[in-house]
This record gives structure tokens, C-alpha cells and sequence, in this order.
């Protein structure tokens, strides 16, 4: 069915309920915004060098005009009287078995949805938005790659995208407790699990319970020197959202308000999403709409509450320990889509003795290619590796040792483009950092 | 005899522009009949300050990236929409270019004739790039091509009265094309520009003191 030949499962191909059902989700979610996007590009083809895709591989296909173009084929043929009257005029086409194909390559299989070619549009024109649409389109008539599907599913039947149980997650809590009393020789340090009315309420990436738990130890740590009234909740503790990628608005609304109840139940003042790009987006910038309703509590990042620690005076470093040069990756849904671009340089400034910028960096930075689901789509796995190319070259030139992030699927992605393309660097959390810099107040005699 | 035609034309025209705005209307109406999508989350930047960059300096060649690449592709499409409105100008002083001065007219003329050139230029441009290429539809030749005839016309008029009348004509059929086809972005660019403003600001990305 595609490129690739992945998808010729019988649930990928197009009956004419189908086609009605996608066409209904397009026309439900027609808005201004959206209108907008659809109608304004005037097909300059400009977005294309934004595009990593399209700098690792400069084809038509990647040029990011050309796939919001599939999906403005398909609305000038159904909305739009000229496209209705004289389709080939202006490029409109039916959503038919082959517009479906190009739809999944175009929106699944070669867009990260990072919003850069957004920023360099000289139109404005919100491609990622359009993207999101197609993919919710091919969601409702169940055309969603089969990794990312799993992924949403998992999470809404067992409250986490992994599937760890309470007692996992509990016991994984309790043994990074223990290890970090040993590190620090503390026995007072805790990481409280269900307390009520702590002002902070700290998630997890579930990745880290299963495969990183000392990313746990790190933000215990920090929270411990910081003196913070946090707590972690055993009801809903996943940062992420894949309802993000898969354009689910009911998976996502249904994903957000668990959190937001957990959040509610224990009275607490401020959620703060863990390292996780998209989990920060979805949680800060698309939930509320999503629901339908503002948050009561305020929505903030690790990354920006470990910069006002080490502003407040609340956690002293010590840079010396981290010698080695760094540099650091933006994740696209943090600073591009986020607008948290100053704080992980302030924390990198204090945590490390030599930071170098990649260039571009902050809302300009390149998606290194582990957005958009792409991790949990193995299909398209190749033109990830590929597209990350662009990455690796930008690692390449700062001559660092270390690449700090703040986005899981951006560790994951970094870490595979470090193996395939043989870059001698080591890919951290920004948390990790700043957990080995730490003055601790026994140390320092406080 | 040739002030009929003036006169005939003249009114063409003005019908052209006339069934050109109510389509216009219709558009617009169309995209305002579609509900704002409402954004809940607080605020992390000025959303005015987004707003304000998106129309001003964001537009500025050296801000993005893309423009600083494709800088012959940027300068191509800003002359030749200044020629555009220049052309726009000259059409509505048709009445009165005889008491123009004649500074005015040797302005008017260069901005009508770069545009024409400019608009010309994009044709061969989007043929011989892949990319435009592969991107094009037969409305994107079309509407080039018109509007450049257009602004060719206004320059010519400016140099020789008597192509007033055919002038008139072109006017007429761009008006009445532009509801239809590509140059309707003219309508969209304003709604696509503010909301690009309003999200990004109001994220701090963009416009925001310190910030790109």
C-alpha cells in the first residue's frame, strides 16, 4: 500500500463509509485557524530547506507544502466550489483508495509535525495543524500506523502508554528512595507518593519507570535540595499524550482529564511535567482546549521549575563536576512550540563548564526526528534514521562531548542517530545534569 | 469614438471590480461563518507583541530563515506585488494620470514595470524549479500570468494613454478572477498572518522582548 509496503492490512483500505467518515472529521473540524491554514499557501515551495526531511533528502515529497497539499487536494474537492466545478484547475482531488496512501506517507510517515517550516513560512501558514487534521482523519476511519495506535490504546486501558502497574510503579518509587538515601547518605530524603495538598505534583514519563528509573533518582534529588513540597500520584502519573500525534481529540481529552483529576483529587497547586517534549505541549498548551475548560492549577515544566530553583538560590551547582562540553537540543515541542528556550540555557550556563550552542538552535532549532510518534511508527523507521542526518551534522560541528536534552523521544532519536551515524558524544537529560551538580546542603554545611 | 470606448470599458471595469468584491465578501463571510477556535491555555508571552511581529518585522527578509535562503525568490515576490499595488494605484487615478506629476508617474512607472517583470519572471521560476513544480496547479500559472498582464497594462498605460481601454478589460477579468482562484491569499494572508501571531506570542516564542 505505501512506499514501504507496510500497510496492506484489510483495515487500510478505503470503503465508502470510510470516506465518509473522514470527510465528516474534516468538516467537523474546519475552523478559522485551520480554514486559514488550507486556503493561504500560495505554493512558493520556501518551506522546503525547514524541512529535515527534506535537508537529509531533498525530494518534492518532502518539501513540506507538498503534504499539506494532499489534504488541500481533498478539501478544495469537497469544500470549495471551484475544486467541486473544475478539480484539475486547481488541484483538487477525491479522497480515494490512492489519496489515502499519500495522506498516511505525507502525515504519518515523513512529518514530525515540529512547526518549523510554521516559523519559516513568509505566509504564516500552519502546517502542523493541517498535518494533525489528516491524521485524525485517518484515525477515525482506523488508519493509524499500527505502533502509535498501541500506544494510545495502552494508555487509555491501563493509564499509561507502557502499561506499568500501580505496584511496579510504587516499588520503583521506593527503590530510587532507597538509592538516593545511599547517594546522599541521607536517611530524612523522600519521594512522597499521594500527598495531599503538596503545592507540586511531579509526572513521569513511563519510560523512565521501566528503563531510565534513575531519571527518577535525578528529579528526586533536585526536589529534595530544593526543599519542595511535591508529591507523585499512584491514580495518573504518565506526562505523555499520544493522542497529540494520532490527531484523537477524544483519546487526548480522555488522557488529559485523568490527569487533571489526579491533579484536582490532591489539591495541588502546580503540574509539572516531567523531561518529556510533547507531554509539556499537550499538558500546557492543548489540553484545556481539549477539555474544554481552563486548568485550576498552573501547568509548568521540569525544565523551567529547575531554572527558578537555581535562580530562587533554592539549589546551589557545582559546574566543575560536569567538565566536558555540552551542547543542547531544543525539543521542538518545548521551545519552538512551548516558547522554553531561555531557561534550559540559564540551567546549562550554571550546571556545565563549557555549553556551545548548535546552530540553529532555540525556536529555529532542526527536529531531530523523533517527534510526531515517530519512535512508536517502526514503519517508517528508515526515513527517520535518515531525515536524522541533519541532526547528527549539528551535533557534529559543535565538537561536544555531551548532548543534553529535555524530551524523551528526543533521547531515544539522539541516541539512535548517535549509533547509526558513529558520533562519539553521550546523550543526557537536561535533570541529569543539574542531579550531579548539586551542592548538596550537607556538603556545603547548610 | 475612443472616448466611448474609455467609457465602456471604464464601466466593465467597475462591474469586474464590483462582482470581485462581492466574491471577496462571500470568502470572507465563509471563513468568519467558521468557529474561532478559542485558546484556553494561560498565556506564556504578549500576544499582542506576536501579532504585531507577524505583521511587521516578521516579515522582514533576514528573520526567517527561509527568506534568507531564497532571498531572489523573496525580492521577486515583494517587487512584484509592489507592482501590484502600484497597478491597483494607477487603475484607481485612471480619471485623473493627466493631471498627475510627472514625478508621480516616473515613480509609478518603475514600481509597474519592475512588477510586471518580476511577475513574468515567477512563471519560468515555478516551471524550472522542482519543487514549485511538482507544487503547481494550472491556476498558478494562470493567476501569475493575469496579474502580471495587469501590471504590464498599468505601466503601459502610463507610457501610452491609448491602452487605457484594454487596461479597463484586464481590470475587469482579474477582479472577477480573484474570488475563484490562487490570488485569493490576498483575503487569506491577513487571517493566516494574525493567527500565526496570536499562537506563537501568546507561547513567547515570537515578538517577545529577547526572543526571535
Amino acid at each position: 500500500m505505501t512506499d514501504n509496503g507496510k500497510f496492506t492490512d484489510e483495515r487500510f483500505q478505503l470503503t465508502d463509509e470510510k470516506t465518509a467518515i473522514a470527510l465528516d472529521v474534516l468538516r467537523k473540524r474546519l475552523n478559522r485557524q485551520l480554514d486559514a491554514a488550507l486556503e493561504v499557501c500560495v505554493r512558493c515551495g520556501l518551506c522546503a530547506d525547514s524541512c529535515h526531511y527534506y535537508v537529509a533528502n531533498p525530494k518534492p515529497e518532502h518539501v513540506p507544502a507538498f503534504r499539506a497539499e494532499q489534504l488541500r487536494k481533498v478539501y478544495r474537492r469537497y469544500f470549495d466550489p471551484i475544486g467541486k466545478l473544475a478539480p484539475g484547475w486547481v488541484g483538487a482531488a477525491e479522497l480515494d483508495q490512492e489519496m489515502v496512501e499519500k495522506l498516511i506517507n505525507a502525515a504519518f510517515g515523513t512529518c514530525t509535525m515540529c512547526g518549523r517550516c510554521v516559523i519559516n513560512c513568509p505566509m504564516g501558514v500552519d502546517t502542523r495543524q493541517i498535518i494533525r487534521t489528516a491524521r485524525a482523519m485517518l484515525t477515525a476511519i482506523d488508519m493509524t500506523p499500527e505502533g502509535l495506535k498501541a500506544t494510545v490504546n495502552v494508555h487509555l486501558e491501563a493509564g499509561n502508554n507502557m502499561g506499568v502497574s500501580e505496584e511496579d510503579f510504587v516499588e520503583t518509587l521506593e527503590w530510587m528512595e532507597e538509592e538516593l538515601r545511599a547517594e546522599l547518605g541521607d536517611a530524612s530524603i523522600k519521594i512522597p507518593i499521594n500527598k495531599p495538598h503538596a503545592r507540586v505534583v511531579y509526572t513521569f514519563n513511563p519510560r523512565e519507570v521501566k528503563y531510565f528509573p534513575y531519571l527518577i533518582q535525578a528529579a528526586a534529588k533536585i526536589f529534595n535540595a530544593a526543599g519542595e513540597d511535591w508529591t507523585l500520584s499512584t491514580e495518573s502519573w504518565d506526562a505523555t499524550n499520544y493522542g497529540l500525534f494520532s490527531g484523537d481529540d477524544e483519546a487526548s481529552r480522555k488522557i488529559a482529564s485523568n490527569l487533571e483529576a489526579a491533579i484536582n483529587h490532591l489539591g495541588a497547586d502546580v503540574l509539572v511535567m516531567a523531561e518529556c517534549g510533547h507531554g509539556y505541549r499537550s499538558q500546557r498548551w492543548e489540553a484545556e482546549n481539549w477539555l474544554g475548560r481552563a486548568y485550576p492549577f498552573k501547568v509548568m515544566s521540569f525544565v523551567e521549575l529547575q531554572a527558578q530553583y537555581i535562580r530562587d538560590g533554592r539549589i546551589r551547582l557545582d559546574a566543575s563536576v560536569n567538565p566536558k562540553r555540552v551542547t543542547y537540543h531544543d525539543p521542538c515541542n518545548q521551545a519552538r512550540n512551548g516558547g522554553i528556550i531561555d531557561e534550559p540555557r540559564y540551567i546549562l550556563k550554571h550546571a556545565v563548564m563549557d555549553f556551545v550552542e548548535m546552530e540553529p538552535h532555540g525556536a529555529e532549532n532542526f527536529c531531530c526526528g523523533g517527534g510526531g510518534g515517530m519512535l512508536s511508527m517502526t514503519e517508517f523507521a528508515k526515513d527517520r534514521i535518515a531525515a536524522g542526518k541533519v541532526k547528527a551534522d549539528q551535533i557534529l560541528a559543535t565538537g561536544a562531548e555531551i548532548v543534553a536534552t529535555s524530551c524523551h523521544n528526543c533521547l531515544d532519536q539522539l541516541d539512535e542517530i548517535r549509533r547509526h551515524y558513529k558520533l562519539k558524544v553521550k546523550i543526557q537529560n537536561l535533570s541529569e545534569l543539574v542531579a550531579a551538580a548539586i551542592i548538596w546542603p550537607r556538603q556545603s554545611g547548610e | 469614438m475612443a472616448a466611448n470606448w474609455i467609457w465602456i470599458t471604464r464601466w466593465i471595469a467597475v462591474i469586474g471590480l464590483a462582482i470581485g468584491a462581492l466574491g471577496i465578501i462571500s470568502r470572507l463571510q465563509a471563513i468568519l461563518s467558521r468557529p474561532f477556535k478559542q485558546d484556553l491555555a494561560r498565556p506564556r508571552g504578549s500576544i499582542r507583541r506576536g501579532v504585531l511581529y507577524a505583521f511587521t518585522l516578521g516579515m522582514a527578509p533576514w528573520e526567517k530563515e527561509s527568506t534568507r535562503l531564497h532571498w531572489l525568490a523573496y525580492f521577486r515576490g515583494i517587487f512584484f506585488h509592489l507592482g501590484v499595488f502600484a497597478a491597483f494605484a494607477v487603475l484607481f487615478a485612471s480619471p485623473w494620470l493627466a493631471a498627475a506629476p510627472g514625478w508621480l508617474l516616473w515613480v509609478a512607472r518603475i514600481f509597474t514595470g519592475a512588477g510586471a517583470v518580476f511577475g513574468v519572471a515567477g512563471i519560468p521560476m515555478r516551471w524550472i524549479g522542482e519543487n514549485e513544480r511538482n507544487l503547481s496547479t494550472p491556476d498558478d500559472y494562470f493567476a501569475v500570468l493575469l496579474t502580471s498582464i495587469f501590471t504590464a497594462l498599468a505601466f503601459g498605460v502610463l507610457v501610452e494613454a491609448a491602452l487605457l481601454p484594454i487596461f479597463y478589460l484586464a481590470t475587469a477579468l482579474l477582479a472577477i478572477y480573484i474570488p475563484f482562484g490562487k490570488i485569493r491569499h490576498c483575503v487569506y494572508f491577513f487571517f493566516s498572518k494574525f493567527f500565526f501571531g496570536l499562537t506563537f506570542g501568546r507561547r513567547g516564542v515570537i515578538g517577545q522582548p529577547d526572543a526571535s
